[in-house]
């Protein structure tokens, strides 16, 4: 429910951010009056008309996903070929409905400022997102499977960046010495599974170990609506560019030589 | 004479079988593991099962369908791996409730024993404590199990070592063992130190001077400990063939090696190798080797080996 309405909140400041910014970019290259030879009144007309469908743009470059980090240059890029989209939605709809055309420097204007603006928004957006989220009792209370040197680094990072995946709670299949790994505590082998899930109302789990049970973690989650979430490595990927896929309609998940940085886009 | 069945263990190397059930109730060949040791033991002699409070549910269950009187179950307080009281200490305890001084039949109960049980009690005699070993044929192997170093004659056991680093023999102790009223306190003592260490009490019996027999048997023994001592205990007592409960059906279904299907199994269009499917599951259009699936699993279009599934996995390909 708080992330719901965290995410609602997000999606109406987004839609009244982009409206705000072109509106800032009327009144920059038109003056801070309403010029009759443009009226603000057709301009605000079109920027309405778009302003939902550019959101839906946005949103299916799955900026809003849980496990989206927004201050990356992946997502400012997202953000960026959205405000194109976006503008370029914007000229069409104003010279339908109204036959004219305008200003190319308040489009560039609206562009920056709404790819600019946008992203920025979403990065201290996020933050306050965070940290609401992973106030106790945690949004997302997530077990982790597995105590290796690649968890504990997993946990770390989700830890140090305040992710909204909060791990509460470590199992592994062969048991472990450690009491604790960055904070979180060991609670046993695999045969505590359901009761930690239920005890810990566990949203998310990663697998990080143990790949002999992946079909039952995955089985378990399915049965308690849990999502499951799989570190390459367990398979042995660790060249940290691989990639899922589809061939022929099916997933697959892909780990191609590295080559030129060209390359990525005919891998 | 009281027998004394230790299955309070949370058997977590069997994860998922043992999620929700004790290794002892798991079916083998088509019964619990625990009803083929209680059909062994004489009927005249009461039986004493020990678990503890986390597997209470399935024992009263499995009790309910016996047709045993003298069957009790002991249930030791413990709901997690963390909180129980060792194998040796759940005796100890019970021993000292009860104020029991007889001798004692102490079994445990992930264990398949071949031999006759009558020919096992026969071999005992007051004042001497007995335990059934059994050849295990490699010196790797006998490194988890407690090893025994008999005499000349061939019974008299001269050492016993508890899981060696480096054993002196392949014969190793199995979990079957007596221990006259005699050695009851010095059980007691002992655990009061080493709850868990049941193998422990034959060392401490020598090195009190009390006399430790074998009872070496070349029948079939299985300690079910993993899912391949499983698998292995299965083969060997079903034999190369297909075991179906009376409610279960196959059809169009090629079979290699060992199959056993539970109550109400259904199997379809598939190829089956060394499969042991539980309760509720169905199979349609699969090519299993070496799989356990735990009841109500749902399987369609999947090949898979090696695995042990949890209960109520669904795995359909589209």
């Amino acid at each position: 429910m708080r992330y719901r309405t965290l995410v609602l909140l997000w999606l109406l400041s987004d839609i009244t951010l982009f409206m705000a910014v072109f509106c800032l970019a009327y009144f920059l290259r038109v003056g801070w009056i309403f010029s009759s030879d443009f009226p603000f009144g057709n301009f605000l007309t079109a920027v309405v008309t778009v302003a939902p469908v550019w959101l839906l743009v946005l949103a299916t470059t799955r900026t809003f996903s849980l496990t989206r980090s927004q201050a990356t240059m992946r997502n400012a890029a997202y953000i960026t070929y959205s405000a194109l989209v976006g503008v370029a939605l914007f000229t069409l709809v104003y010279y339908f409905r109204y036959e004219q055309f305008f200003s190319r420097m308040l489009l560039i204007m609206a562009f920056v400022f709404s790819a600019a603006g946008i992203w920025l928004w979403h990065i201290a957006y996020s933050v306050l997102l965070r940290r609401i989220l992973r106030r106790d009792p945690a949004a997302f209370p997530t077990l982790v499977i597995g105590v290796t040197r690649e968890s504990a680094r997993l946990i770390r990072k989700l830890n140090e960046s305040s992710h909204p995946l909060k791990p509460v709670a470590i199992l592994d299949g062969k048991g472990s010495k450690e009491s604790e790994v960055e904070g979180v505590p060991v609670r046993g082998k695999l045969n505590k599974l359901e009761e930690i899930m239920e005890s810990e109302r566990i949203t998310h789990l990663i697998q990080c170990s143990d790949l002999e049970q992946s079909l039952n973690l995955l089985s378990a989650c399915r049965q308690r609506g849990c999502t499951y979430l799989l570190l390459p490595s367990v398979l042995g990927i660790v060249e940290r560019d691989e990639r899922i896929d589809t061939l022929e309609g099916q997933p697959v998940t892909i780990v191609s030589p590295k080559e030129h940085w060209w390359t990525w886009f005919f891998r | 004479m009281h027998a004394f069945i230790l299955a309070g263990g949370f058997a977590t190397r069997l994860w998922p079988l043992t999620e929700k059930r004790a290794k002892p109730l798991l079916p083998l060949a088509g019964k619990p593991i625990i009803s083929h040791l209680v059909e062994q033991i004489p009927k005249e002699i009461p039986i004493t099962v020990s678990t503890n409070a986390a597997l209470r549910e399935g024992f009263e269950q499995w009790h309910a369908t016996l047709q045993r009187p003298n069957v009790s179950i002991v249930i030791e307080d413990a709901a997690h791996d963390d909180h129980k009281l060792g194998a040796l200490g759940a005796v100890a305890t019970w021993v000292t409730q009860q104020n029991f001084a007889e001798d004692l039949l102490l079994l445990t109960g992930d264990n398949y024993c071949g031999f006759s049980m009558d020919s096992f009690l026969k071999e005992t005699s007051p004042d001497t404590a007995l335990l059934a070993a059994y050849d295990i044929g490699n010196l790797e192997a006998a490194k988890a199990f407690g090893t025994v170093i008999v005499g000349k004659d061939g019974r008299t056991i001269e050492a016993f070592e508890e899981k060696p680093r480096e054993p002196k023999t392949t014969l190793v102790s199995t979990g079957c063992s007596y221990l006259p009223a005699s050695a009851i306190p010095i059980l007691c003592a002992y655990a009061a130190n080493h709850p868990d260490n049941v193998g422990g009490i034959f060392e401490e019996l020598l090195s009190k001077g009390k006399p430790v027999a074998a009872y070496i048997f070349e029948e079939p023994w299985f300690d079910i400990g993993s899912f391949d001592a499983y698998l292995e205990a299965t083969k060997a007592l079903v034999g190369e063939k297909a075991l179906l409960h009376a409610t279960a059906q196959m059809e169009e279904t090629e079979v290699h090696g060992t199959v056993v299907a539970g109550e109400n199994v259904t199997i379809r269009k598939s190829v089956l190798e060394n499969v042991v499917l539980f309760d509720g599951c169905t199979v349609e259009d699969c090519v299993l080797t070496d799989c356990i699936l735990d009841v109500h699993c749902s399987l369609k279009g999947i090949d898979l080996t090696g695995k042990m599934l949890r209960s109520g996995t669904i795995l359909t390909q589209n």
